[in-house]
């Protein structure tokens, strides 16, 4: 893999070399993989969203601001279609409307490192019960404990206050205890 | 079910766009939306000053605005008056500008009732500020004289302002009476007798004149006579120039 960065890559493929976009294909394919069927759950539906996320990403690499990082910006798309996915199933029809707490201002969310065992028990519990949980509560985990990313990179994606991150993290491990048992500490 | 590996979904896209199936859109059509947006936005905005100034124009036309210093009952005109088709068009468009700004970081980095509120307070400080000013009154007239385009003449008649309540009354002084004046009613188009009492509240004193412009609240105790509960002068509309 060359040592360019993302950005410098995107700024390529922005002038027109569109062979490129292979490198942040291969950069991303993997993580979008892992966060789509964690997401998604349905490999298929997955497999599509991410295949979608890639060509939305070439068709709109012009309206990526360079000077700024990539990682937000494809995470974006892949959020959005992979909304769009969930709202395709029946079932997940009301997933996603509209929040109260994007509504309210909350207390300012504290993005304090847990320790890293408390992290390994969210990780392991996230595996086994992730289904469990709301998908409006599983995709910030998701971003936090698998994609490693903090409340602002969060927040960027999924477009809500870095505030309501906090919020919605402490609710998705709150549900995950729920389902986990008293024996397992998580929040 | 055949899982495909992540290394054959990026093959898959790059092949379609090295056989031109995909195509990147170019950068003025990012700059076009971006302009679009942002006059949108503006558009929204400025309707939503121009309304809200609209709304405290009428307020303060019909003398409303002013009656609140007679206490309680002033108060009851206030909120009986209010144009509330207004209110729920500016209500309305605060909630679309929203949506059209909520992609900036600036916005949906901070909570939706925060925005909301900011974007009412804009309104409501720069439509009260637009108020101050003579574009109304000057539009107004113009409606009146019959030089504006229809639509905007339509603005400046009856029809988006609420009927005031049945106990307060504006006009021109019109003559002096021992214990009161005539009034002539603009909403009921009429001369009313105002009877001043002891009781009548006159928060800015009684000094009234043939030809000032004034809000009055009180009870009809006569066929076209009002006892004034209170009366304040509407400072900003001399006859002179309606």
């Amino acid at each position: 893999m060359s040592a360019e960065t993302d950005e410098q890559i995107a700024r390529r493929v922005q002038r027109g070399e569109a062979e490129a976009f292979g490198e942040l294909i291969e950069r991303y394919s993997a993580k979008l993989s892992r966060y789509a069927r964690k997401f998604l759950f349905d490999t298929e539906d997955a497999q599509d969203a991410i295949q979608d996320v890639f060509i939305k990403a070439y068709e709109n690499i012009q309206s990526f601001d360079a000077t700024r990082r990539f990682s937000p910006w494809v995470y974006r798309i892949a959020h959005n279609e992979f909304v769009n996915a969930l709202k395709k199933r029946k079932a997940s029809r009301t997933v996603f409307t509209f929040d109260i707490d994007t509504l309210v201002p909350h207390l300012a969310a504290t993005d304090t490192a847990d320790s890293a065992a408390l992290e390994r028990d969210v990780r392991a519990a996230l595996e086994a019960h992730l289904e469990s949980v709301a998908a409006k509560y599983r995709e910030p985990l998701i971003l936090y404990y698998f994609e490693g990313m903090d409340y602002k990179e969060i927040s960027d994606i999924l477009q809500i206050p870095v505030s309501t991150v906090g919020v919605r993290l402490a609710r998705g491990r709150r549900m995950l205890q729920e389902v986990a048992g008293k024996d397992q500490h998580l929040i | 079910m055949n899982e495909q590996h992540p290394h054959e979904i990026g093959e898959g896209v790059m092949k379609a766009i090295r056989e031109g199936q995909v195509h990147m859109r170019p950068r003025w059509h990012f700059l076009l939306i971006s302009a679009l947006s942002v006059t949108g936005a503006c558009i929204v905005l400025l309707t939503l000053l121009y309304v809200t100034s609209l709304g405290f124009f009428f307020l303060r036309d019909s003398g409303a605005w002013y009656a609140p210093s007679f206490g309680g009952r002033g108060w009851f005109g206030l909120l009986y008056s209010l144009p509330w088709i207004l209110i729920v068009f500016v209500l309305i468009f605060i909630l679309i500008l929203e949506m059209l700004v909520r992609r900036y970081t600036f916005v949906y980095k901070k909570p939706l009732l925060i925005s909301v509120v900011a974007i009412l307070a804009v309104v409501l400080f720069g439509g009260l500020a637009i108020a101050q000013t003579p574009l109304h009154r000057m539009l107004m007239l113009s409606a009146r004289r019959g030089v504006l385009p229809q639509a905007l003449t339509g603005l400046y008649g009856r029809s988006l302002r609420e009927a005031p309540p049945g106990d307060m009354y504006h006009g021109d002084i019109v003559g002096m009476l021992g214990n009161g004046f005539l009034l002539v009613d603009e909403d009921r188009a009429g001369t009313t007798t105002v009877v001043v009492t002891t009781q009548t509240r006159l928060p800015y004193g009684e000094n009234f004149s043939v030809g000032e412009r004034v809000v009055v609240v009180g009870d009809m105790v006569a066929s076209g006579t009002v006892e004034a509960f209170g009366i304040r002068e509407i400072d900003e509309y001399p006859s002179d120039e309606r």
